[in-house]
């Protein structure tokens, strides 16, 4: 479906060239269907936005923002937003991959 | 100083050239231990250390200091010079009083000293690169002048970034700065570390994504890395909260709470 005449999207949109060997939403349908959980791209897409919201609110909370719906909706949609996320999942991997070193 | 300088090339040029004989006369006088027949012969040759000290004007070391060291030299060469062996004492003291102005630019040309092989190995650097240009119209790369001049990549790696010039942090990037605040090279050079803010940041937020990352379903965790391009070596604890980062996380919250 095309988005409404006269939409824009502020910020653009995250795309999987933003993080490398990332998988588009048919891939990530596609992957999720071979191990088991059936599903379309569509469904791939609203399971990460919702796992994104969940982050959208623990960020909003902190910050003392808005929580309805909508704004968290937009934040969880948010290129900057979810550069911010991947580098923090980045970051947490290294941390522990450091943690697991040093644990022998 | 200029003046000092002035009055010592006027008196220099004062002092008579030695002929042929006189030099061997002189030589002769020197080796019985005749201190005045030595001043004479160093004052004759004055004017030859002064033109070998102007050959390396502009190479980091003041007149004056040159014209010391060429002194020095010609004193080493009147000290040596055998006569008997049939040549000029110009001929001779050349190489002595140029040795001593080379060894004394080579130390003090620059800030740092640098081992005469590393020196010797810069100059057939610059001659390589060089005949290189002269030959190919190009610049050549490290491989390249490496493997012309039999030597490690490292090597002239390592003697390219020594020869590089050096420059005070302290001085200003625009000498002609005038009425404003001069901005040192130190002030404009970025800090690559991370900011405070961004520290602070990060350590007040890490927490917050990893107790929020940590409340998500298998499903979405999974969907989230796919999405991400994480996902080859999944960690189930990677996003579990440590005790330590459990305490500060809930502790900071709850004394926001209490305020």
């Amino acid at each position: 479906m095309s988005m409404p005449k006269g939409h824009k999207a502020e910020k653009g949109y995250a795309t999987v060239t933003d993080f490398p060997g990332a998988l588009d939403y048919r891939a990530i349908a596609e992957k999720m269907s071979d191990d088991g959980d059936q599903m379309n791209h569509s469904t791939a897409r609203n399971v990460f936005l919702r796992a994104m919201k969940k982050l959208a609110q623990s960020m909003h909370e902190l910050y003392g923002l808005n929580v309805d719906e909508n704004n968290l909706a937009r934040t969880a949609k948010d290129p900057d937003f979810q550069q911010g996320i991947y580098e923090a999942m980045i970051d947490m991997r290294a941390e522990s991959a450091q943690e697991n070193q040093q644990n022998g | 100083m200029a003046d000092t300088i002035e009055n010592f090339f006027k008196s220099v040029g004062k002092t008579e050239l030695l002929s042929r004989e006189q030099e061997i006369e002189l030589s002769k006088l020197i080796e019985t231990g005749d201190r005045r027949a030595r001043d004479r012969m160093i004052r004759a040759n004055l004017r030859l250390a002064i033109s070998i000290a102007k050959q390396f004007q502009n190479k980091g070391c003041s007149m004056e200091d040159l014209i010391q060291e060429s002194s020095l030299g010609l004193i080493k060469a009147v000290d040596r010079f055998d006569w008997r062996r049939g040549f000029k004492f110009s001929t001779y003291a050349c190489w002595w009083i140029k040795q001593s102005v080379r060894q004394h630019v080579a130390s003090h040309s620059s800030p740092f000293k640098l081992p005469t092989y590393a020196k010797n190995m810069m100059h057939k650097i610059q001659q390589a690169v060089n005949d290189y240009r002269e030959e190919f119209g190009q610049q050549p790369t490290i491989p390249e002048i490496a493997d012309a001049l039999g030597v490690s990549i490292e090597t002239v790696q390592t003697i390219l970034d020594c020869s590089a010039s050096c420059v005070s942090i302290d001085s200003s990037p625009r000498a002609h700065d005038k009425g404003e605040v001069k901005k040192t090279i130190g002030d404009m050079i970025p800090d690559g570390a991370e900011s405070v803010e961004s520290l602070l940041d990060k350590q007040k937020i890490m927490p917050m994504i990893r107790q929020a990352l940590g409340s998500l379903t298998p499903r979405e965790e999974k969907i989230l890395r796919l999405r991400f391009g994480i996902y080859e070596d999944i960690d189930e604890n990677e996003f579990q909260l440590t005790s330590e980062q459990h305490e500060e996380l809930f502790g900071s919250i709850a004394e926001e709470v209490s305020r």
